[in-house]
């Protein structure tokens, strides 16, 4: 089915052509097909040649097709023939009824003609009494026409005479608009006339002008006057072509030097903020001096809207006036800023300064007010948090310093525990106020604030990071770890390295790792719960704690060094003054013993009050004791080996016996890492001490009682040593070592037969308990 | 005892505190080491390193009279050094050849050259070249001396008192400037000028164990110190470091700039276990280390002597492509 259709449908439409192009005589206008008519072979174009398409159908096509196309042909032309039959008798039909309509109306127009006449005769006689109506009232029109030119002229002439008086009024009334106004209209007949019939007349308002002129002069130039009154006069100045570049100048000039009062004083500038802030609360409140400042800026950008209008040529002039004002607003800013403000009253003082930009920015938008401020606003701002920041580590800074170490207090009382917890406040406080002040800038809403959040964001990010890094090098610098770079710092002048107090360092060191394990990590959640979807990373708080992880340890390293390096001047005199070599029996335990654990005990105490304690706790004093007693049987049988081989050929193998001794006996890593226990310290420190004290024995040369000297003192620190420390077995090995040290650089190693060492270690005991009375007895009397 | 080193080792009989590379062979990369004993008779140890670098092979064995605190090879003349001795009360140097070897290593006698008679406490031979001046030092005084090798003398040439304070402890000569010479001292490091044999200048640093010039930089000068590890430091800057370099845990001994790579620095110190260089850690040694001598003639190769008598000859070179 839908294949016959469709060449039926074909076969429908290439008739309709046919036929559409028969009814219009050009061809080229005709239906879409006309293209495909432009080849020869289409049997429907105007170039169709019959002979070319007869040759063309042989050539293609064979018998059949032929046949068929034969008979298809056949077909259409009786299809042809029948539809133009068709059409013929339609088109008679019509030709009837044309001819049939034409007959009537010929029978109705014959009746016409007389109507018309009659029509023209009437017409004819309304014209002629029209004109006879037109004559007679031309004479009284001429007249009334007459008299009202002479009224008209008549009313001019009277306010030419009533002008002098007029404005004379004017001048009274000080109304100068009006009489400039009458003056500028009076003037082309006075020009005209003035010498004639209008002389005096024109004399008298020349007067009357002279004395408007000078009083809008006067108006002008004189300050009582508002700036709105005094540009209206300028401009009826210019109106009565009075020169006005001069006067232009002057009012510059004078707009010029009212910038002046226009200023925000840096030093007033937080009262300003301050009733800025209160007049939002309470609007009555008018007469603030923030109100003030806007009226003033007010009437400023008015004057500038007048002048404009006034001197359009003076534009560039006051551009620069306006832009002048804003960059003196930012820099006065700047000056306010060095000072310590709060966002608040920054935020105020802020508003302001925008307040003031978008009035001028309404008169003069020209100026790109908007866009200067824009940068300097950036600028002031990024400075304001830079500002901030600085302001925060001075605060650090100074907690830090505030408190008087001196010596006895720190050891004695609490003021290192003190120090610590004011300055860890100090810092945990301090970044989140400076946090909670920045909120405020970003919750602000003044249009360019708003444009700036990104950039505000990123700010505070880097402020912080940089912040923390300035501060871990700041406290490097306290320490008198690194020496300032910075020579204006002032803080640490003049401080060499030993006047700093080591518990100052100690307190470095504990302050760096609660900012590593609290500040920094409090800081990074702020941040990402405030600013969640902020592309910008300048904040890395992974990098600042291992900064301040590298900090911490660095500082309790410091504290350690510059302990120890107290303890080895002891030491260091108290190995250079003797000859050891002439050295005399040993009667009692030397007195730099006492020194050496004095340090000890400061360094006990200091870091009591600042570090915690280990996990690892001492086992029961019984058991110290027992190894104890082990340990010392154990090396007295080593000196008593020693003592034992007097001969030279045994010399080499003892050596060789203390090396094999030493093998199996401490493989252990003595200075291991130092952490941040109470314990730890002290024992690091005690390791140092006695590390050194091999050291410097094993510079000399000793006699036999200086060996035994060295024994003795020795044997005596063992108990309060092991008091003081958590690992026995280093310090047990580190004395001995001091032993072997002695006893290798000894010509003559016969130690102290026991009950003498016991001996003298119980009289000293018992003299450094009396000691301690005694001390306490002064004190409690004191 | 080897302990999975790379290093070849060493030992001597006895404790041992100094060894010094013979710079003056060029043939072979040679060290010489004297042995710190108190009762025992003390012996001098030249050690050659062989030529695949993989032994160290002792060249000569000769015994010394005194326990030797302090020695150092003659820059020009291999055969020649001196040592600083003591004698128990008090302390002496003296200049010493090394007699003809014949293959035979039975304990032949040095033939002493000079002796330089005071408390000497260090001796120091201009690394630079051939000098015939020596400088030695005592706690108080510093002298500069002129040797004659030929007829066996050295005479003091000029001397300065240092103060009784400072007591010196050992120095460095510039090898840039032969009239320049740094000692170390109780509470600072001076430099004097030898011309006028007077104190020209001074580094207030307390403490400093060792400290050696940059042979490579002028002006430059690191030092070693007990508790606060090493500084290098410009001269015409004196007032504070240039650089702070982690020291060892304990105290630092000696410190070494490399004669041929500027900026290798080689500290030893007396936490038992470590020679640190910048690049590595080498950890394999029982006692304090007090020794250390870069090679002149193999400037990758190093000797440190630990307190326990054991040399460890090591190489930088798989290190070296990183600088």
């Amino acid at each position: 089915m839908a294949t016959e259709a469709a060449p039926m449908d074909e076969k429908a439409k290439r008739m309709r052509d046919l036929l559409s192009s028969f009814y219009t005589p050009d061809p080229s206008i005709s239906t879409p097909t006309s293209s495909i008519s432009t080849s020869f072979d289409n049997i429907n174009g105007p170039s169709f040649d019959a002979d070319q398409y007869m040759d063309l159908m042989i050539k293609k096509s064979n018998l059949d097709v032929l046949l068929q196309r034969h008979v298809q042909m056949a077909a259409e032309i009786k299809n042809l023939d029948t539809d133009l039959q068709m059409l013929v008798y339609e088109n008679y039909n019509k030709f009837i009824s044309a001819t049939d309509t034409i007959k009537r109306m010929k029978s109705n127009i014959f009746g016409m003609e007389g109507n018309m006449d009659q029509l023209l005769h009437k017409i004819m006689s309304v014209q002629s009494r029209s004109d006879g109506v037109n004559t007679s009232l031309f004479e009284k029109r001429e007249h009334i026409e007459k008299l009202h030119r002479t009224r008209n002229l008549l009313r001019k002439v009277q306010f030419i005479y009533d002008l002098p008086a007029r404005l004379q009024k004017c001048i009274k009334s000080e109304a100068y608009g009006d009489a400039v106004r009458f003056y500028t209209g009076a003037m082309p007949i006075l020009k005209v006339y003035g010498d004639t019939s209008f002389k005096d007349c024109r004399r008298a308002s020349e007067e009357a002008i002279e004395t408007i002129i000078k009083n809008l002069q006067t108006k002008l130039f004189s300050d009582s006057e508002s700036i709105q009154a005094r540009a209206e006069a300028a401009v009826l100045l210019k109106q009565l072509d009075v020169p006005v570049d001069s006067l232009k100048d002057k009012l510059l000039e004078k707009l010029e030097q009212s910038l002046d009062g226009l200023q925000i004083n840096p030093d007033e500038a937080s009262k300003l903020a301050e009733h800025n802030v209160s007049s939002k609360d309470e609007e009555s409140n008018n007469q603030g001096p923030a109100k003030i400042h806007e009226d003033a800026v007010r009437g400023f950008s008015e004057a500038m809207r007048a002048y404009r209008e006034i001197f359009p040529d003076s534009e560039e002039r006051l551009f620069k006036l306006a832009r002048a004002l804003t960059t003196t607003h930012f820099e006065n800013m700047e000056l306010y800023i060095r000072k310590r403000v709060s966002a608040a009253d920054f935020l105020g003082i802020f508003r302001i300064i925008w307040e003031d930009v978008v009035l001028m920015d309404e008169v003069l938008p020209e100026a790109a007010l908007s866009d200067l401020s824009a940068e300097a606003a950036q600028v002031t701002l990024k400075q304001f948090v830079a500002r901030t920041f600085s302001h925060l580590q001075q605060d650090i800074s100074d907690t830090l310093l505030k408190f008087d170490i001196n010596q006895k207090e720190v050891v004695d009382g609490e003021v290192l525990k003190v120090v610590l917890e004011a300055s860890g406040k100090a810092v945990l406080q301090g970044t989140t106020d400076i946090f909670q002040e920045f909120r405020q800038l970003l919750d602000e809403n003044t249009g360019i604030f708003v444009k700036m959040n990104d950039l505000l964001i990123g700010w505070i990010q880097k402020g912080f990071q940089d912040f923390f890094r300035s501060l871990e090098s700041h406290f490097l610098v306290l320490s008198g770890k690194t020496s300032s770079s910075n020579e204006t710092e002032g803080l640490v002048e003049g401080k060499s390295s030993e006047k700093i107090h080591a518990g100052l360092i100690l307190v470095l060191a504990q302050l760096s790792v609660v900012i590593e394990q609290k500040v920094i990590p409090r800081i990074a959640e702020e941040i990402t719960a405030s600013f969640s979807g902020g592309n910008s990373q300048a904040f890395i708080p992974g990098e600042l704690c291992r900064v301040f992880h590298a900090a911490s340890e660095k500082l309790l390293q410091h504290y350690i060094d510059t302990r120890t390096q107290k303890i080895s001047n002891v030491l260091r005199k108290r190995f250079k003054t003797p000859n050891w070599v002439k050295h005399k029996e040993p009667r009692e335990v030397h007195m730099y013993v006492d020194m050496l654990l004095q340090q000890l005990e400061e360094v006990g105490k200091e870091v009591k009050q600042i570090l915690p304690q280990g996990t690892f706790r001492k086992h029961k004093r019984s058991d110290s004791n027992g190894s104890n007693t082990t340990t010392s049987s154990r090396s007295t049988t080593l000196h008593s080996d020693k003592m034992a081989r007097s001969n030279s050929q045994r010399a080499r193998s003892q050596l060789f016996e203390t090396h094999l001794a030493k093998l199996f006996k401490q493989k252990v890593e003595i200075f291991t890492k130092v952490e941040f226990t109470q314990e730890s310290v002290v024992t690091t420190t005690v390791k140092l001490c006695l590390k050194s004290l091999q050291e410097y024995v094993r510079l000399q040369t000793f006699n036999r009682s200086g060996f035994q000297q060295i024994q003795l003192d020795i044997q005596f620190l063992k108990a309060p040593l092991k008091e003081t420390v958590e690992d026995e077995a280093a310090i047990d090995f580190l004395l001995d070592e001091v032993i072997v040290a002695a006893s290798e650089r000894c010509l003559d190693v016969t130690p102290l037969e026991p009950p003498i060492l016991d001996k003298l270690i119980q009289a000293k005991l018992a003299k450094s308990k009396e000691h301690n009375n005694n001390n306490n007895k002064t004190t409690v009397s004191s | 005892m080897q302990g999975g080193s790379s290093g070849i080792g060493y030992g001597l009989k006895y404790q041992a505190r100094c060894i010094s590379d013979v710079k003056a062979d060029t043939d072979y990369t040679s060290f010489l080491t004297g042995t710190l004993s108190l009762k025992e008779e003390n012996e001098v140890h030249l050690l050659r390193l062989s030529s695949g670098g993989s032994e160290l092979i002792c060249e000569g064995l000769f015994s010394h009279p005194n326990e030797i605190w302090d020695l150092a090879s003659c820059p020009f003349d291999q055969r020649i050094f001196s040592t600083v001795f003591s004698t128990g009360e008090s302390f002496g140097a003296a200049i010493w050849q090394i007699p003809e070897l014949y293959g035979q290593l039975n304990s032949p006698q040095l033939e002493r050259v000079a002796s330089l008679d005071a408390h000497v406490d260090s001796v120091l031979w201009w690394p630079s070249g051939r000098c015939d001046k020596l400088i030695s030092m005592d706690e108080q005084n510093i002298f500069l001396w002129s040797l004659a090798c030929s007829n066996k003398s050295a005479e003091v040439l000029s001397k300065d008192s240092a103060g009784m304070l400072h007591s010196l402890s050992g120095g460095a000569w510039d090898p840039h400037d032969v009239n320049a010479v740094a000692a170390t001292g109780e509470s600072s490091v001076q430099f004097w000028d030898l011309r006028t044999m007077k104190k020209v200048n001074s580094i207030e640093r307390a403490h400093v164990r060792g400290v050696d010039y940059n042979p490579k930089r002028e002006h430059i000068l690191i030092t070693a110190e007990d508790e606060s590890g090493i500084h290098v430091w410009d001269l015409r800057k004196a007032k504070a470091p240039v650089q702070e370099l982690p020291g060892h845990t304990h105290w630092t001994w000696a410190v070494k700039c490399n004669p041929e790579y500027d900026g290798l620095i080689l500290p030893v110190g007396s936490t038992r276990q470590r020679v640190n260089l910048l690049l590595n850690s080498y950890t394999d040694y029982e006692d304090s280390v007090y020794g250390l001598a870069w090679s002149s003639r193999e400037p990758w190769v190093f000797a440190s002597l630990s307190y326990d008598g054991r040399v460890v000859i090591e190489s930088v070179k798989p290190f070296l492509p990183r600088l």
